[in-house]
């Protein structure tokens, strides 16, 4: 680990990281704002009125606790959206952005090992991640306590965030490899972007039920059940071990590979 | 004492040959210049030698550790100018030096600040606002700020404008007395004429000859262009025994091999309105090789 390297890209990501959290913030404070019954009721009607529409986005069926109520609203669209978001820019800049642009010359060009560079930025992004997860879950439940004192199941919130926190590992893995093995920042930007989008539209079509459900299958976020998360069901602990082999294997993938790939710089 | 090695270097990139069978020896203390046009070949060899890229045949070496293998170690001791020039946005190059020192472990900048002074480099400024030759002067410092033993210049000069390139030979120069060990690439023979020991000369991925700048100049003919006062005069310039070439009614140019000597005697014989020298290209050179078949040393 590169600490010189670590505080230079703290500094160069504070800014879009906060960014990224303060819109999590707005989205989150005003969701757990709008949880009353009565709320909800509107709620109800209005996914009655649209049934498949809601659903694409996981937001079917609303339940009565506070804890469903959140995992309907924010952990099916915000809290995979806007993290991902995150990760795609900063996986890319990481690595890509410096082969791209020539600079990662003059960062190999120290008498740092190739893999000290990579591993440092590995460690950067999924430290981001944890960081910007931690936030916020700690911000929904100071929040939720706030506004309505022990109506929140915090263990079961808890796991929620675990298995997203595991999902978004994955994510960034994959997006920390295409970084790593691509030929340029285009064709970086393009893969690291299509593929988890593609994903989750699939998962959105499947959502809505129909010919389409069986698809969604095939896509990482099916390994995120925030249902099963939350009953602590036994099947969530395979599908948090797959999403973290996953993760492990991307970059543990992409480190060899910076490590050994050609560099024109 | 060998400091950079480098035994029967191929790169190839599907069927094309980047560079072949590259070979070269430069010692401790020398100036070792690497000339060749756009695209033969200079800088692949560079980046084998920093490590970045993995040979499709043979080895190069940096006092003895291999180039690919031991990365961090020759770093320690190696300076590099890349011939991209690029830095990190965003970052005044007065940061970007220091952030570079940093990651090397250094924290003593009275060398960075010397290089600065020396080279006019105000850094206070955005690397992104700075021209050409400012950005140049940034990776000049960086590449000597540590006082390395080997200096690795791809194209060093360019973008310098021609008072600074003065600078930058005598630098070079004063360099070479503190004997440090210098590989740089160029594409114009008078910077290294003027800076080097030793040329490699590359074409097309190969090396067409290794040698010493006095014989590269002992070798080297020299071109002048001449003007006469009339016809009459040229065409009685022309029995001259020398290789004349006539360009106009009263212009000629006259190739002349070593010793010049020879041929000013003779001009004052003549009425001359003009003489010119025509500095010699890259393409004469390497003519002069191919002619040759490429001689190896």
């Amino acid at each position: 680990m590169n600490f010189t390297l670590l505080k230079h890209e703290m500094l160069a990501t504070v800014k879009l990281f906060c960014i990224i959290l303060a819109v999590l913030m707005l989205y989150i404070i005003s969701i757990v704002y709008m949880y009353n019954p009565e709320m909800s009721n509107t709620l109800k009607q209005l996914t009655a009125t649209m049934p498949e529409m809601m659903a694409a986005f996981g937001m079917s069926n609303i339940g009565d606790s506070l804890i469903e109520f959140l995992s309907t609203y924010l952990y099916g669209f915000l809290l995979l959206i806007l993290p991902l978001v995150f990760m795609i820019m900063l996986a890319n800049k990481l690595i890509m952005g410096y082969i791209d642009n020539g600079s990662m010359a003059y960062l190999i060009a120290t008498p740092n090992t190739r893999f000290k560079i990579v591993f440092t930025q590995a460690f950067f992004l999924v430290a981001s991640i944890f960081i910007l997860l931690s936030t916020t879950t700690l911000a929904t439940i100071i929040f939720s306590e706030i506004l309505f004192p022990n109506e929140l199941d915090i263990t079961a919130f808890l796991t929620l965030n675990i298995g997203l926190f595991f999902l978004h590992f994955a994510i960034s893995g994959y997006c920390f490899l295409v970084s790593c093995s691509s030929k340029d920042l285009r064709t970086s930007y393009a893969y690291s972007t299509g593929v988890p989008i593609l994903f989750y539209l699939i998962e959105a079509l499947g959502n809505m039920g129909g010919s389409l459900e069986k698809l969604q299958y095939f896509t990482i976020y099916s390994l995120f059940d925030p249902e099963k998360l939350m009953a602590q069901d036994s099947s969530s602990i395979w599908m948090l071990g797959a999403l973290f082999l996953i993760g492990m294997l991307c970059y543990m993938l992409a480190i060899r590979v910076f490590v050994k790939r050609d560099l024109y710089l | 004492m060998t400091m950079i090695e480098v035994n029967n270097l191929t790169k190839k990139f599907g069927e094309f040959y980047s560079i072949q069978k590259v070979d070269l020896q430069i010692n401790k203390g020398e100036v070792f210049g690497f000339l060749g046009p756009n695209g033969a070949g200079k800088s692949t060899t560079i980046r084998h030698l920093m490590g970045f890229l993995q040979p499709t045949e043979g080895r190069c070496f940096i006092k003895g550790l291999d180039c690919r293998q031991s990365t961090a170690e020759i770093q320690k001791f190696i300076g590099y100018l890349p011939g991209e020039i690029a830095f990190i946005d965003k970052m005044t190059g007065q940061q970007f030096i220091k952030f570079i020192a940093q990651m090397r472990g250094l924290h003593d900048l009275t060398r960075a600040h010397e290089l600065m002074q020396y080279f006019e480099l105000n850094a206070t400024g955005l690397i992104k606002k700075m021209s050409k030759g400012m950005k140049q002067k940034v990776g000049l410092v960086c590449a000597f700020m540590h006082n390395p033993e080997i200096v690795i210049l791809d194209e060093p000069t360019s973008g310098l404008d021609p008072l600074m390139q003065t600078k930058f030979i005598e630098f070079i120069l004063a360099e070479k007395e503190k004997g440090t060990t210098i590989f740089m690439s160029s594409h114009m023979i008078e910077e290294i004429e003027k800076t080097c020991d030793r040329v490699g000369i590359i074409n097309a991925g190969k090396i067409v000859a290794t040698e010493t700048i006095a014989d590269l100049k002992k070798r080297k003919s020299k071109k002048f262009l001449i003007e006469f006062h009339n016809e009459q005069e040229l065409s009685r310039f022309l029995e001259e025994p020398f290789k004349i070439e006539k360009i106009g009614p009263t212009k000629a140019i006259v190739k002349v091999q070593g010793n010049v000597q020879t041929l000013l005697p003779t001009l004052a014989n003549y009425q001359i309105l003009d003489l010119d020298v025509i500095s010699q290209s890259l393409e004469d050179i390497f003519m002069h090789y191919y002619e040759k078949g490429g001689t190896e040393s």
